[in-house]
């Protein structure tokens, strides 16, 4: 049904297209109606992100200068944000972010030889890659779920190693401050795993298949050839990959901490992300949550910025 | 020749117990999930043993089927704003280009780059004054807002493979570009709106915070509800594995079928 009708609307009537084209009134007319149909149909998108992305975006710079529980607003002025660098809880927060940041050359470096294993095609990859890829489709809350137990004083992860044998060192991971940084950021890199493989995939289906054959034929083994030939060619994936961990690892992990940990101990996993919600819904200090909040939004946009000089939106022909 | 391909044929059966190690690993959660929904918390303590008894628990704590509901009302509503926000306007941007409309273009998807944490309270007491957090509305808005511009970038790159002739063509066959965009545009980009469907629907779906905040408790999604159960802390671990299977299963069952789909979404723009 569709594709007769495109077939109709693509069939070009040159006679008419130039007598449409020579006479200066239609075209100015047509011109007036191309435009008049532009703004129209970009009209309605627009309008839903300025007013519920744009407008909250001014509004959290305007409060983060404020004392605001929602219903009255004290102005105290851009000294909110000198007094933020003095405070200690800000830098403990910071700290979990930078932290969480050494997660992501091992989100990046695992997935990278997932890669390139499936890429050598050996029997079965396609079934392996669906199942790499699966928890892409499950919420971070079920994936906390599952993590708690996981984690937990006598959950997988201290059977596994009474198991081995090494039943003395069972420990509960979530109850220490370092721990349950690293037991949530172990669990964040299982959860990028299928992400960052797609990617690394896509980008060596795209690598010259001769490179690889010319380097074998040079005798460079199957390592060399990784390191000095592919990884080289990859630059561009793995830059992308990158920006897309940072921001995950930034401003995704929100229902992972609310299942797992609830920001604790302490302040052990409260990240930015997670100190916004804590300051707003817990102390209702919501001129503080939007203060963190722009703080949140000036890191990410800066990593949204590598992300749009890395994507090329000129580029239809990936269909 | 023959024995480099020997060689190789070798090695590609040696790599298949490390995939096969890696598999368990990442489906590993799933079977735990699986097998333990299907407990009392007295088997699950000891790891033997199958019961309904979690479930009953579940059902007897959540209103499962009802927040089944919700999330889907809102998954429907939200995609559904989503999709006519977005082919028109990567229509527009992609092919109806006017003075400006390149700004308007970058503006809208630079919006990707706002985390939701970052203007929750405002968006908040924004949606709250004008009674919008009492109903689906709310909630769909923001998920509709915050798809909104990966969803308008995607079309608009679509629109921009298709050729300007023949959009043209149509136009000066006197389809009008109304026309032109319903009876042409949009059956060629049917690609492109499967792919913002699948990916949404699972981003939705998914999603905590939006469900948490910006819905009244009797409409909760169902992934926000299982998480605020969570924290209750007097659920059994057989009930909350039951939820969480009962979560998973519509966006795994959508994965499964529509996994290309989701696949292109994601890569998209990193082709050669």
């Amino acid at each position: 049904m569709s594709l007769t009708e495109t077939e109709a609307g693509s069939v070009v009537r040159p006679a008419e297209r130039r007598r449409g084209r020579n006479r200066p009134a239609t075209r100015s007319r047509l011109a007036r109606r191309r435009r008049r149909a532009g703004v129209l149909l970009s009209l309605p998108a627009l309008a839903l992100v300025v007013g519920l992305i744009g407008v909250p975006v001014g509004q959290a710079v305007y409060y983060s200068m404020t004392q605001w529980n929602g219903l009255t607003t004290t102005w105290i002025g851009p000294s909110t944000y000198t007094a933020l660098v003095k405070d200690p809880v800000f830098w403990r927060v910071v700290e979990n972010n930078a932290l969480l940041l050494l997660a992501v050359p091992v989100a990046i470096g695992i997935p990278l030889v997932i890669a390139a294993l499936l890429n050598e095609h050996v029997l079965g990859w396609r079934f392996f890659r669906s199942v790499y890829f699966m928890p892409t489709a499950i919420s971070w809350v079920v994936i906390g779920m599952f993590a708690l137990q996981f984690f937990s004083a006598t959950g997988v992860l201290n059977g596994l190693l009474a198991h081995l044998g090494f039943g003395s060192s069972a420990t509960d991971m979530l109850a220490g401050e370092h721990s349950a940084l690293a037991a949530l950021a172990i669990t964040f890199i299982w959860s990028m795993v299928g992400t960052n493989t797609i990617i690394f995939l896509t980008g060596m289906a795209t690598l010259d298949p001769t490179l690889v054959e010319a380097a074998r034929v040079d005798g460079l083994s199957r390592i060399k050839i990784f390191f000095r030939v592919t990884l080289p060619l990859l630059t561009r994936f793995i830059q992308f990959s990158f920006v897309i961990t940072v921001i995950s690892a930034f401003s995704a992990l929100f229902s992972l901490i609310f299942v797992m940990t609830s920001g604790g101990p302490g302040y052990g996993t409260t990240t930015l992300e997670f100190f916004i919600y804590q300051s707003g819904f817990q102390q209702v200090q919501l001129g503080t949550a939007a203060l963190y909040g722009v703080v949140l939004f000036v890191i990410m946009a800066i990593a949204g910025l590598v992300q749009l000089r890395l994507i090329k939106p000129d580029d239809g022909g990936g269909w | 020749m023959a024995p480099i391909q020997l060689r190789r044929k070798s090695t590609k059966w040696g790599l298949l117990p490390i995939m096969a190690i890696v598999a368990v690993v990442m489906l590993y959660p799933f079977w735990y999930i699986v097998d333990n929904a299907f407990r009392s918390q007295g088997q699950f303590d000891r790891q033997a043993g199958h019961s309904l008894s979690g479930w009953r628990q579940l059902f007897a704590s959540l209103p499962v089927g009802g927040q089944l509901l919700n999330s889907t009302v809102v998954c429907v509503a939200a995609i559904a704003i989503i999709l006519i926000v977005s082919t028109t306007a990567g229509f527009a941007f992609a092919k109806l280009r006017y003075r400006g409309s390149g700004m308007i273009f970058l503006l809208v998807v630079s919006a990707l780059m706002v985390p939701l944490q970052s203007i929750l309270f405002p968006e908040f007491v924004n949606l709250a004054n004008v009674h919008l957090t009492s109903s689906y509305a709310g909630a769909v808005l923001v998920y509709a807002a915050l798809g909104t511009p990966f969803a308008t970038f995607l079309m608009a790159t679509y629109y921009r493979g298709i050729s300007d002739e023949l959009i043209e063509a149509a136009v000066m066959d006197g389809l009008g570009y109304e026309r032109t965009f319903l009876q042409i545009a949009i059956p060629l980009s049917l690609p492109a709106i499967a792919t913002i469907t699948v990916l949404q629907f699972i981003q939705i779906w998914d999603d905590l915070l939006v469900g948490l905040f910006f819905l009244p408790t009797s409409q909760r999604t169902i992934t926000a509800g299982l998480a605020t159960l969570s924290t209750g802390r007097t659920t059994s671990v057989p009930a909350l594995m039951a939820g969480s299977l009962i979560s998973a299963i519509p966006a795994i069952v959508v994965y499964l079928i529509f996994q290309r789909h989701l696949v292109k979404g994601l890569t998209l723009g990193m082709g050669k």
